[in-house]
């Protein structure tokens, strides 16, 4: 079984400043499973102008306590994101992958952000999808992979909605800083 | 800003991530607002003002994570990740449904 997860919605600030607002997102209160950010590797296409951006997220609890406890390994994981933001066509992609429990299980997260169809220059459209799925281990293992694939889900879930909430206040507070130091140039 | 997965990087990475920052905000909004046909020269002194500003922090930076994700034995899942999506270019969601 895989479980689906899926979730559109509009940010209320323009493309350029929710892109901005993608290296500032980590720590946040809402967010705050999310306890590293590494930059492993980084390039700007000379031609494109696309900067493409590969980072290591550390997350705490990202498997329960029964899997550690059955399948080794550690409550806190790792997650490959990779990044591209392309100014000729206005999209930041993200892609991201689970590298701790790969053995057991995947959960590979797509986002999009782009301008809003409906109002281009000041609001954004999120589109965020992730499948989660454990590899197949076998009949005595079948319940374990199915439970923890059912567990993974549900903390995506919350995590996904949380998530919306702490990248809301943190582009709020971008925005106003913003502001703050137009408004000293002035 | 967040932490580095080793805190002997932390600094380092706050040190890179400033600079990024600064520069990243100055990159998009010129290089969206050009003409198409300016856009790649821009986008190209832009990458070249990137490495002058940034490129040492970067090298110092990349350094000590490499170092720090080999400590906690992430080398060879990366490997495998990196082998099995290499992700080189953007792809988008719809266009791989045409696919």
């Amino acid at each position: 079984m895989v479980h689906f997860f899926s979730q559109s919605f509009n940010y209320d600030h323009p493309w350029l400043h929710v892109t901005n607002g993608i290296w500032h997102k980590y720590p946040n209160s809402r967010s705050s499973h999310v306890v590293s950010v590494d930059v492993i590797d980084r390039s700007i296409d000379p031609h494109s102008g696309v900067v493409r951006t590969e980072r290591v997220l550390g997350c705490k609890q990202a498997a329960p306590g029964w899997v550690v406890k059955l399948l080794g390994g550690s409550e806190d994981a790792f997650v490959r994101e990779v990044s591209f933001v392309d100014p000729q066509t206005s999209r930041t992609t993200l892609i991201s992958e689970n590298l701790s429990l790969s053995q057991y299980m995947t959960v590979l997260e797509q986002i999009t952000y782009e301008p809003s169809p409906a109002d281009r220059a000041s609001r954004t459209q999120f589109r965020q999808t992730a499948e989660i799925q454990a590899r197949p281990m076998g009949l005595i293992w079948k319940a374990v992979g199915e439970r923890l694939e059912a567990w993974s889900a549900q903390r995506f879930g919350d995590n996904a909605r949380n998530g919306r909430e702490g990248f809301e206040n943190v582009l709020r507070v971008l925005w106003e800083r913003k502001l703050m130091v137009q408004a000293e140039e002035l | 800003m967040a932490e580095s997965l080793s805190p002997s990087c932390t600094p380092l990475k706050h040190a890179y991530d400033a600079c990024f920052n600064a520069w990243f905000e100055g990159y998009l909004e010129p290089v969206v607002a050009s003409a198409p046909a300016l856009r790649e020269r821009r986008a190209r002194e832009k990458a070249d003002e990137y490495e002058a500003r940034c490129g040492a922090l970067w090298k110092n930076y990349r350094e000590c994570v490499q170092k720090a994700v080999a400590e906690k034995g992430l080398s060879s899942m990366l490997e495998q990740a990196r082998k099995d999506k290499p992700l080189v270019e953007p792809s988008y969601p719809d266009s791989e449904k045409k696919d």
